[in-house]
């Protein structure tokens, strides 16, 4: 891969300094001039019919501007349920956490006091928190047309995958895998707690959010509150983390809005860490069984796999299940069910579809090479995918090398050994796992001015949610413009000044997002060699919107292999990651500091996901008992292990420079990478997430 | 978060009046040291005090002075405070590692010894509010609910466990609690200042509504004392224990000549084992004798039904941390 002037060089974020100096203005750190303060009331049952509420003392409360209720605001939150109408508040309440009124008020104080004055008469109706539970005849019905959520064609059907025959594919083979996987709901996690302020100046409306993508925010809020697109400005300069699930326009915009206009100043609303927890959505839990036939010599002839995914009670997101398509199989077949239950929403978070599927099939996968008596990266070798769906050739292809580098570089002949072996109550493992997520190329803008003194500004709709999105957008600019980074400044995180931004979300910022950079750039080249630079206070712009598309017969994704090293005192029952590796094919790496940062994160993530992350419910009461970062156990510092990097530079021809996406990849190998080193460790192997001290001494002690 | 009026008294006395005489007017009050688990229970309504009665303008109430061969440390000192002593960490050990144990950086530098012994349970029942009997209801969810986390010694009516980590390491040491009341004060071992909630099942420890936890004395510390504080925590760190083992030995060469052995995150209280720390005394410590102890320690254990994984993991670490002294 040939060498570039900037990008491919490590370069600290252009906005580190007013980062770590506190200068940097966060959405919660904005204040309004005569700006109310908002709270939520939020429904302590998983499941009730509201029979009346009655804010009046709640109103008559001094300092009380405005409430909110389903009898005066039947706003409805298109992207919050994708089936079925989703109100701001909802009558019957469908989870512990549901909205049932908002107040807007002089002060936080007040407007807390004047949410528990509201008076709710709830008919508590039965609930369902577990997804094949729900399916089951006579669970109770959590929306119109029944608890399977319906697949992309609209039938109340499991979203089906597959090709050839898998009944003759598992009567060829010589042994058949059969088994089942679980994993939990898990909260998104993120650092920045939600807060949303909405200002109206006449037909005017000003969201400050903090959003993962201020032009799909700014369009559905316009959509969503019937209002024109030219009257809604969205602002996000800098943000705190999402994950996933600041994606779009959330409820809370939409009830910071509609209380702003009823109070007739601007709203800021907050949540709690545990609103935050609870009541905006975490990663589906799921259900997971598997049929796997193989040949003597470790050749796969059949995948069965159906799955269950527990969406909440509105779907949100897609709820698949994947990783199957991880391996070259002749015969698959793939059904999932994404069912609505009452437990906490369940949405986008960091490779929706990844991290518990490949946690699945990798742990299958690696039992069957055990029993197989090969070892788990020549299986993976020999049965990775080379084709998506063993059809369509890749772009580029790096899993090959992300696993055999990977291994050569974790030292992985010299740590596995057989499982349980050793002597001693701590015992250490390797495992590893597969992962690769996609890294589509499509439409995005980008504007670009410069000066006469040869200083630029890139104009760009996005919002840094952590992944250094600013400095990316910059680096390629000036590697495409020929000019040093310092020559560039970004102005993003606001549409009044930015174009459309494709969002962060699906991993697709650099590779949508910068390669309009690359062409708004290119146009500006062209204007300066045939006008020249500007003179005087002139200047020029350059702008691009590249639709780009790779060919049909062709799929893009980004791949990676995850290697960790545990170490399990199995009489106390701690598991313990003490050496990490990730091997990594993004294609071209624009800035490998923040890169890496991406993959440290995504494997921390991972880490804490495989070991004690969950948002646990009361089975009883259908609420949940550990909301926060207390209880669910989210990793520390002290939890992380060293992680090391590696970048498998693949070309590819599409993108910007031929990058491809990491920030999801980044999580999804980790998980399963982390069951199957428990495994090596001990020789049992626990096959429902989180694996639990519990679950550990249930199998060890 | 309900409102409410914050008094600050200059000495200790003054404390206690104004704890009295809230409640002679029928205001609740709530005693503030650090701080930092209390504001946190208001906010979330689980406690509702009319007046906070912070006790950090009282001067000198942080101090550790050599008193009586031993130390008196007053109630105010910070975890951070005093875990960093020399003198505490050399001669109590147990209790250093004990308070360096607790929550994460943040919480130490504001938590104080006696909030940290005071501190009220962490069942997510009780936090989530439920009507429990911590709560002033009738039952006790975890009885039959998410129970991972509860007792398995001296449960029922409640099964909560004492969250505390200095307060194992102070029973262990044999430490006195100075009590300041209306009529002065009251000095008691701290095996007797925890209660379970057969007694009574709202409050952790004696301390009547009007008295204040104003300072722990501990004893001279004796030749040959060893001591430990293991902690098994849910990740590396900001969890409270799971099960935890404050050790005290007299070790005289090798024989052991006096033992303490106290556990934390399986009772209600501080749960100590004389029937183990009668096993130990005149015995050489040995990998055998450190086994059956472990074993030892987990008779008349009562699990609940998703807690069973607490026997083998305390009987493993009364074995380890016993053999650990003896290192």
């Amino acid at each position: 891969m040939n060498t570039l002037k900037t990008v491919g060089h490590p370069a600290s974020r252009v906005d580190a300094l007013q980062r770590v100096t506190g200068k940097a203005t966060y959405t919660g750190d904005l204040h309004l001039t005569g700006m109310l303060y908002a709270r939520v009331l939020r429904s302590p049952h998983p499941h009730a019919r509201i029979r009346s509420i009655d804010a009046s003392k709640a109103l008559a409360l001094p300092g009380v501007k405005a409430v909110l209720t389903h009898e005066n605001c039947d706003v409805i939150w298109g992207s919050g349920d994708t089936k079925n109408k989703r109100y701001l508040f909802n009558n019957p309440v469908r989870f512990a956490g549901d909205a049932v009124a908002a107040v807007a008020a002089i002060d936080r104080h007040v407007a807390e006091d004047a949410i528990r004055l509201i008076d709710v008469d709830y008919e508590v109706l039965p609930f369902v928190l577990d997804p094949e539970e729900a399916l089951k005849p006579g669970a109770v019905e959590i929306q119109p047309g029944g608890n399977l959520s319906p697949n992309n064609k609209g039938e109340q059907k499991p979203e089906a995958y597959g090709h050839g025959n898998v009944e003759k594919g598992l009567s060829e083979a010589d042994q058949v895998f059969e088994d089942h996987y679980s994993s939990v709901h898990l909260n998104n996690a993120q650092l920045e707690i939600r807060v949303s302020i909405a200002q109206w100046e006449g037909e005017k409306l000003t969201v400050y959010a903090s959003t993962q993508g201020i032009s799909m925010c700014r369009i559905e809020l316009a959509h969503d509150l019937k209002i024109p697109l030219e009257n809604v400005r969205v602002v996000c300069k800098y943000m705190g983390g999402g994950f996933g699930n600041k994606n779009q326009v959330h409820d809370f915009d939409l009830m910071a809005a509609m209380l702003a206009k009823k109070a007739g100043a601007p709203v800021k609303l907050e949540f709690t860490r545990k609103e935050d927890y609870v009541a905006v959505h975490g990663r589906w839990p799921t259900k997971q069984y598997y049929k796997v036939g193989v040949k003597r010599d470790g050749t796969l002839t059949a995948i069965q796999f159906r799955g269950y995914s527990g969406m909440g009670p509105y779907r949100k997101s897609s709820g698949d299940i994947a990783g199957v398509e991880m391996y070259q199989c002749p015969n698959v077949e793939k059904l999932v069910y994404p069912v609505l239950t009452n437990m906490a929403v369940s949405a986008n978070f960091r490779g929706p579809a990844y991290p518990q599927g490949v946690f699945g099939i990798e742990s299958l996968m690696d039992h069957i090479a055990y029993e197989l008596k090969m070892d788990p990266i020549d299986f993976r070798l020999k049965n990775m995918t080379r084709k998506y769906h063993d059809e369509l050739p890749y772009t580029s292809f790096g899993l090959e090398d992300c696993v055999a580098r990977g291994a050569e570089a974790f030292e992985w002949k010299k740590r596995w050994h057989a499982p349980g072996a050793g002597d001693g109550p701590v015992k250490r493992g390797v495992g590893m796992a597969m992962g690769a997520f996609g890294a589509a190329v499509g439409r995005s803008s980008a504007v670009i001015h410069v000066n006469s003194k040869g200083e630029y500004e890139l104009h760009v709709g996005v919002t840094d949610v952590g992944t250094a999105a600013k400095t990316t957008m910059a680096l390629i600019a000036a590697e495409e413009l020929g000019v040093p980074l310092a020559k560039v400044a970004v102005v993003s995180g606001d549409t009044e000044v930015c174009p459309y931004s494709v969002g962060e979300s699906g991993s697709r910022t650099t590779t949508h997002t910068g390669y309009a950079v690359v062409h708004a750039v290119k146009d500006l080249k062209q204007q300066i060699a045939d006008k020249g630079m500007p003179v005087g206070d002139g200047i020029r712009t350059g702008s691009a919107t590249p639709d780009p598309a790779q060919p049909k017969d062709s799929a893009r994704y980004s791949f990676a292999a995850h290697f960790a090293e545990v170490e399990v005192d199995t009489e106390l029952g701690h598991a313990r990651v003490v050496k990490y590796l990730a091997a990594h094919d993004s294609g071209r790496i624009i800035n490998p500091l923040t890169c890496t940062s991406q993959v440290m994160g995504g494997s921390t993530q991972g880490i804490g996901m495989a070991l004690h992350e969950e948002l646990l419910y009361d089975p009883t009461h259908g609420v949940p008992l550990n909301a926060g970062y207390y209880g669910a156990r989210v990793m520390t510092h002290l939890d992380t292990p060293e992680i090391g990097v590696l970048f498998v530079e693949t070309e590819d021809q599409f993108g910007p420079f031929g990058a491809k996406s990491i920030g999801e990849s980044s999580i999804i190998p980790s998980v399963g990478a982390v069951a199957n080193a428990i495994f090596n460790a001990t020789g049992k192997r626990i096959k429902d997430l989180p694996i639990t001290r519990e679950k550990l001494l249930g199998v060890l002690a | 978060m309900r409102a409410f009026s914050n008094a600050n008294p200059k000495s200790i006395r003054d404390a206690v009046s104004m704890l009295g005489q809230a409640h002679q007017q029928g205001r609740s009050a709530s005693i503030v040291g650090g701080g930092s688990d209390l504001l946190g229970m208001v906010k979330e309504h689980l406690v509702a005090p009319d007046v906070l009665v912070n006790l950090k303008a009282i001067r000198g109430m942080d101090q550790i002075e050599a008193q009586r061969g031993g130390f008196k440390i007053g109630g105010l000192i910070t975890l951070d405070n005093l875990s960093r002593d020399q003198r505490i960490r050399k001669e109590y050990t147990v209790l250093a590692e004990a308070a360096e144990k607790v929550g994460t950086p943040q919480i130490r530098n504001a938590g104080t010894l006696a909030g940290n012994v005071c501190q009220r349970p962490w069942c997510w029942y009780f936090r989530n509010g439920f009507p429990c009997l911590k709560n002033g209801g009738k039952i006790c969810f975890s009885a039959s609910g998410e129970n991972q986390l509860h007792a398995i010694f001296g449960g029922g009516p409640s099964y909560i466990v004492h969250p505390s980590d200095t307060a194992p390491a102070l029973v262990a040491l044999d430490a006195q609690f100075h009590i300041a009341g209306p009529s002065g004060e009251r000095v008691l071992p701290a095996s007797e200042f925890f209660q379970l909630p057969r007694v009574d099942v709202a409050r952790e420890n004696v301390l009547a509504k009007d008295e204040v936890l104003s300072a722990i004395q501990l004893p001279a510390a004796k030749s040959g004392t060893r001591s430990i504080y293991h902690k098994v925590l849910d990740r590396e760190a900001w969890t409270h224990a799971v099960v935890s083992a404050a050790i005290v030995l007299e070790m005289d060469q090798q024989i052991c000549r006096g033992a303490r052995i106290v556990l934390g995150g399986v009772a209600p209280i501080p749960w100590r084992l004389p029937k183990v720390e009668a096993m130990l005394v005149g015995q050489r410590i040995t990998p055998e004798l450190a086994a059956q102890a472990g074993e030892a320690a987990v008779e008349g254990a009562h699990p609940l039904a998703k807690n069973k994984y607490k026997v083998p993991l305390t009987k493993a670490v009364v074995k380890r941390t016993i053999l650990s002294l003896n290192a």
